[in-house]
């Protein structure tokens, strides 16, 4: 399915129907049908760069699930993005919809337990989530979604970010996948539609924060 | 704001046995009777006092019970009597001030919700080196307050500026340019608050992120100026304008849901997607289809104003501004009536009386949400009515911001 990646900062999401590379749930049916339980997911080939892509490999979600992939081109170095990724005590030093964050458990590391509190006008009022891996040879972080009250269940969510093999010192390429169950009543396509806009919006904000960091270091 | 919410907390058990039956609405407002009878003698007192200040304690008085009586033979007696010319007569010997001003009450409380995001305008006379025309603006945030408190302070600015812009005198079309041309501004404004906002502007969360970022905050408005003759309203979000005219309600507002027909159109014309997520939502993110701001929504969400100018009646009785958390609980038939029966039980307003309401000194102390509001220039019927209409919202468990603004129509008085 063809799909524009967000080509700069504040570019209007949806201006081509564009929209996170993802697989229906009868796809995934498909294929779980044909091959077996386990089988990896190809959604997202072609679209997530080689460098990143085992990172954001999973099983083929299969009925009642979907998945999808947002990457994100940033104007800045991989240190200084990742220095604003990782910071999983810190989700509002870049992203949206954050109207607080308190730690449970842990300060930063794995097992760290958040709870974010979300802005208002949102189909969402906190989220409970913890930190699942963070790499910080690979750049990788990835955090489970276990409570709150929002309709997204059982969502796991992968971030990496890599150096732009075109310009490997000045430019870096993140990208977050996902997983998630599809909400009683919704269609895969409408889960996809709804955290896409959210992840979109964070990282494109994480760009604006980490060109602005990168700038202020020269 | 703590006493706002203090207050709405003791009423609610009273409120909430209103709520439950006809008798005790009654009483309710039997209750609302007896208070104002006694605030009626107080503020006479009051007046009598200001008089005898002024050093001519009689004329005055007197000149205003013979107009009044005049006022009301010329009414019932129609244009036959031969008195009509000398009641107007009396009204242009009348101070000018007074009569200038608009009757209104306010309320705004912030309810269940954990945060106060709404805001509220009211600027009499609004437009410089024009008289009778007043500015009123209910505005509910979303994500944050700054933008809904960005319209409080200078919507109506930009809307006399428009005005005088387009030398506008009074044509629909004239009205529709304004406001469109001021919603685009306040919108314009909103998407570069980060970059230009005042160092003497309230601080908000936004405020602490560092580099700002706030294109994800917005807020409804709906905005209506009241002149002799028009009540123009322009609308963007699920915030509403009612007209109350001879107790049948008229909107002078239509609500953007993103699942109104027309707007789901346009939203799917722009290459959007409405979701049902609780609720209809434009990416199953936002609950309107209109607003000031939210920029990282453009252009499905637009900030373009729908505008309405209507020709002001005898049978006009009062335009009621508020925000979703009345609407969604309490009908347009329901909240004329209520108002209708604050207006019976406060009896006519007298032309140079005026009261201030508890809630109304309330709104002013507990924030900044009614900023442009003075206590002498609201009318005691106006500013029962927008409480009691609060009060019903959350007793009926509105689970959002309630703003009221009630703007006292009727003529001839």
């Amino acid at each position: 399915m063809p799909c524009l990646q967000a080509s700069s900062p504040g570019s209007m999401p949806y201006q081509h129907h564009g929209r996170g590379v993802g697989c229906a749930a009868e796809a995934g049916a498909a294929v779980g049908a044909s091959a077996g339980t386990g089988t990896r997911c190809g959604a997202h080939d072609g679209e997530v760069p080689a460098e990143a892509a085992r990172h954001h490999e999973h099983a083929a979600p299969g009925p009642g699930r979907c998945c999808s992939a947002v990457v994100q081109r940033v104007a800045a170095p991989a240190e200084a993005v990742w220095s604003v990724v990782r910071r999983f005590d810190q989700p509002q030093a870049y992203k949206r919809f954050v109207r607080s964050c308190a730690l449970l458990a842990g300060d930063g590391g794995v097992g760290t337990l958040r709870e974010v509190r979300v802005v208002s006008g949102l189909p969402a009022a906190s989220s409970r989530e913890r930190l699942e891996v963070l790499d910080d040879e690979s750049h990788v972080l990835s955090f489970r979604v276990v409570g709150g009250e929002h309709r997204l269940q059982n969502y796991l969510s992968v971030t990496t970010v890599h150096p732009s093999p075109a310009a490997p010192d000045a430019a870096t390429v993140v990208v977050e996948s996902y997983v998630v169950d599809v909400p009683p009543g919704n269609t895969p396509e409408d889960t996809r539609v709804f955290v896409d806009t959210i992840v979109k919006c964070n990282l494109q904000s994480l760009a604006t924060t980490a060109e602005k960091l990168a700038l202020a270091a020269v | 704001m703590a006493e706002i919410c203090c207050e709405e907390a003791k009423s609610t058990p009273a409120t909430a046995v209103a709520a439950a039956s006809v008798s005790a609405t009654a009483a309710a407002a039997a209750a609302v009777a007896v208070a104002s009878s006694a605030l009626e003698r107080r503020r006479r007192r009051l007046e009598m006092r200001r008089f005898r200040v002024a050093g001519d304690p009689e004329a005055p008085v007197a000149e205003d019970v013979r107009a009044a009586k005049r006022q009301r033979l010329a009414r019932t007696l129609s244009s036959t009597c031969p008195d009509a010319g000398s009641g107007s007569g009396s009204d242009s010997d009348r101070p000018a001030l007074p009569e200038r001003l608009p009757r209104y009450g306010v309320t705004s409380v912030c309810g269940r919700r954990r945060e106060m995001e709404d805001t509220v305008s009211v600027r009499p006379d609004f437009v410089p080196g024009t008289s009778k025309q007043h500015f009123f603006g209910v505005f509910d945030g979303h994500g944050c307050s700054h933008v809904a408190t960005m319209c409080q302070n200078m919507m109506h600015e930009v809307v006399a500026d428009e005005h005088r812009k387009a030398d506008c005198s009074g044509e629909e079309t004239a009205w529709k340019a304004v406001m469109e041309r001021s919603f685009a501004r306040l919108d314009e404004q909103a998407a570069s608050w980060a970059t230009s906002r005042s160092r003497d502007e309230p601080s908000c969360r936004c405020e602490q992120q560092k580099p700002l970022r706030c294109d994800h905050v917005g807020s409804t408005a709906v905005v209506a100026v009241v002149s002799p003759t028009h009540v123009v309203v322009a609308n963007a979000g699920d915030s509403r304008a009612v007209l109350s005219r001879a107790g049948v309600p008229v909107p002078l507002s239509v609500d953007h849901k993103p699942d109104r027909p027309d707007e789901l159109a346009r939203i799917k014309a722009a290459g959007g997607r409405v979701i049902y997520w609780d609720g209809a939502r434009v990416l199953g993110v936002l609950a309107m289809s209109r607003a000031i701001g939210d920029g990282y929504l453009k252009p499905f969400v637009s900030s373009e104003p729908e505008v309405t100018v209507t020709e002001r009646t005898d049978d006009d009785e009062c335009l009621i501004l508020a925000s979703d958390g009345l609407w969604d609980v309490v009908t347009n038939e329901m909240a004329c009536e209520v108002v209708r029966a604050c207006f019976h039980s406060n009896g006519p307003p007298a032309p140079a009386a005026r009261a201030n309401g508890a809630a109304l000194r309330a709104a002013e102390n507990g924030s900044a949400a009614a900023k442009g509001v003075s206590v002498e220039d609201s009318d005691k019927a106006c500013s029962d009515a927008a409480m009691l209409l609060a009060k019903l919202a959350l007793a009926r468990r509105s689970a959002d911001n309630v703003s009221v603004v009630v703007v006292d129509l009727r003529r001839g008085i």
